[in-house]
């Protein structure tokens, strides 16, 4: 087991940099889940830490050992593919022990890690298959059983239940957790979709374009993101964005009015720098804060436009003003599409953000 | 249904007739010929005839034993060449790789005659750059066409130059189609480069290689080109005479279809087992 701190890591390709200075401390036996869209550079981080791209600039150290120069087979860790990577031509049993034979590793010792890899992952009974004879997730369970026979210090999953269906990512997702439990090792873990990292990290490192925007707790980043792009993309269905204005500002408060709801007011309290009356800012409501019309301190009308009924809550696509709305409704399924109704904002269920999309709080 | 079967197959008929005539007839023909004795006029059918011959005919047999001499020799060398050309086209180090690509396949496309001619040349006793470039590093010249084991060999050179970089672009296809995660995965496990190659890239190329390898086995058996033009017709001596050139001597030039028909038979029947061999040989475990 073993920490792994990146400082000022920098990747460039070329002149392109895409990665701009990460600084990411992962605690040893930590489940840190790297997430972003498409393009933001987790993947690159990851395969830096793996020691699959070079590293353009800063350090990267596993278990407090400076490892920028050395090997990926000597970093300590273990990687498991998108796509799987297992050897098509090999037996489950073979694509397990591969490594430890080509490394000349006691006979026994490998067969003890191979059949404890496959006692866990409960694989056993598919060692003499070959890989194409095997369904999607029991290939993602060989390919985590090959990074577990190595015994690494290290996890690194690079979206792993991407190429899988629904259901069988729900029930792996709750066999990678099983594992973190019962290994007890550092693991990092790449995706893009928000509900893995929510359900498994021990903390979050949001990445857009290259840049850590924000690293803490999945409930710390939904509760209290640190600017627009965190709290849009954690979060699903995404927070609301309201335009609005600065009317007054003063005594610890601002008063905003949202452009597209009919001059509809909310006055906010804050803690930090208030800013200027006049300024333009967006109120950031989650689907599921929108309340009943009078129990908060602001109602606007709205307009359903689609309704989604997932059994215990529903989500209405509504249309307010120019802005769409999605809100949480536990009693939607008694509404009709286009319906007109109102919904009310809680000041202190919202969040304030800057014309730049940084937190005002 | 059965209506719209009827309309394609009128659609097809002008090239089904062609192909009947042109391509099944001959074969059904070639082979009836074969059991007859063609040197008589009429013909006459002798079941035993040509294949009776064949058994005991020496020409058949040094034809027969310079074909697989070539085939046993020839095709590992040059598919093993082919593989390591298409992994140094493979490899991200090289340069101008378009460039190499273009220059390992151009051989196929350059005329028959016309490189025949070129390593004729290439090749003489007197005048032949590879016999100064052998007295410039201090070994004898060669005497590449007077010769069998020399004339043999350069045959064996001259289809390896033919068609290695051939081979090697149908492999490249197959080394490009190898996901690289498997190699990072391979990395990852501590395997080395050499070891990859032999553990994972060679596996995998396997359906390939076996496909050039019956492509050119097919050839082989078939060669005609090479000894007709470089060694002319099969010299020193009938020392590179190939089972291609004894049926074209048998069948083109003493007009003997019959015997002709039997050793094209034999050809065929020999590419077809010593191909069915290899695919077990080589065929995946269960």
């Amino acid at each position: 087991m073993a920490a792994v701190t990146l400082t000022n890591v920098v990747k460039r390709f070329g002149l392109f940099e895409v990665v701009h200075g990460a600084n990411i401390d992962i605690a040893d036996g930590e489940f840190v889940v790297f997430v972003g869209p498409s393009g933001c550079g987790k993947s690159t981080l990851l395969r830096m830490v793996a020691g699959l791209e070079d590293i353009s600039g800063g350090k990267i150290a596993i278990g407090g050992k400076v490892v920028n120069d050395v090997e990926p087979a000597d970093r300590g860790i273990a990687m498991v593919f998108q796509s799987y990577a297992l050897y098509p031509h090999m037996t489950v049993e073979q694509n397990l022990s591969f490594g430890l034979r080509m490394n000349g590793n006691p006979k026994a010792d490998t067969e003890r890690r191979v059949k404890r890899a496959a006692e866990i992952l409960r694989i056993d009974e598919l060692m003499q298959r070959r890989p194409k004879q095997l369904s999607g997730g029991q290939r993602q369970r060989v390919a985590i059983g090959r990074a577990i026979v190595r015994e690494p210090q290290v996890f690194l999953f690079d979206e792993p239940l991407s190429n899988l269906d629904a259901e069988l990512r729900v029930q792996m997702r709750v066999e990678i957790a099983r594992l973190h439990k019962e290994l007890g090792v550092t693991m990092i873990y790449v995706t893009h979709d928000q509900t893995e990292a929510m359900t498994l990290a021990d903390r979050i490192v949001v990445l857009k374009a290259g840049n850590v925007e924000q690293i803490g707790a999945p409930l710390d980043l939904y509760d209290d993101p640190a600017n627009r792009f965190v709290a849009g993309f954690i979060g699903s269905p995404k927070m609301n964005f309201l335009k609005a204005n600065v009317v007054e500002a003063g005594n610890g408060s601002v008063t905003v009015e949202l452009v597209n709801h009919a001059g509809a007011r909310l006055r906010k309290p804050l803690c930090g720098a208030l800013p200027a009356v006049g300024a333009e800012v967006v109120l950031g409501v989650r689907p599921e804060h929108f309340f009943e019309a009078g129990e908060g301190e602001c109602d606007i009308p709205v307009k359903a436009d689609v309704a989604e009924h997932l059994g215990s809550v529903s989500y209405v696509y509504a249309d307010a003003g120019s802005e769409e709305l999605i809100i949480e409704r536990e009693a939607a399924r008694q509404r009709a599409s286009s319906e007109h109704f109102t919904v009310s904002i809680k000041a202190e269920r919202s969040l304030l953000f800057d014309k730049t999309g940084a937190r005002i709080r | 249904m059965r209506h719209r079967n009827a309309t394609a197959y009128r659609f097809l008929t002008p090239y089904l007739l062609i192909f009947a005539i042109f391509w099944v007839w001959p074969i059904i023909s070639s082979f009836l010929i074969s059991f007859q004795a063609t040197r008589t006029v009429p013909w006459r059918f002798a079941p035993t005839f040509n294949w009776g011959r064949l058994i005991g005919d020496p020409a058949f047999f040094n034809a027969l034993k310079n074909t697989l001499l070539i085939l046993v020799i020839q095709v590992p060398v040059m598919i093993s060449l082919a593989i390591v050309m298409a992994v140094l086209l493979n490899s991200p180090l090289l340069k101008a790789r378009g460039l190499y690509r273009f220059a390992f396949f151009a051989p196929v496309v350059v005329g028959e005659v016309a490189y025949s001619a070129v390593f004729r040349l290439m090749f003489s006793l007197d005048f032949g750059i590879i016999n100064k470039l052998l007295n410039g590093v201090g070994l004898p010249k060669v005497d590449w066409f007077s010769n069998v084991t020399p004339a043999m060999a350069l045959i064996m050179i001259a289809v390896t130059w033919r068609w290695a970089g051939y081979n090697a672009i149908i492999i490249l296809a197959g080394l490009q189609s190898i996901p690289e995660d498997v190699y990072e995965a391979a990395t990852l496990d501590r395997v080395s480069k050499v070891k990859q190659f032999f553990h994972i890239t060679l596996p995998l190329l396997k359906p390939v290689i076996v496909f050039c390898a019956v492509l050119s086995i097919i050839g082989t058996m078939q060669l005609f080109t090479e000894p007709f033009l470089i060694t002319e017709r099969g010299g020193p001596g009938g020392g590179t005479e190939t089972l291609g050139l004894l049926l074209y001597r048998q069948g083109f030039r003493s007009l003997n279809f019959g015997y002709a028909s039997a050793v094209a038979y034999t050809m065929a029947g020999l590419a077809i087992a010593i191909t069915l061999v290899q695919l077990w040989l080589t065929r995946d475990p269960k």
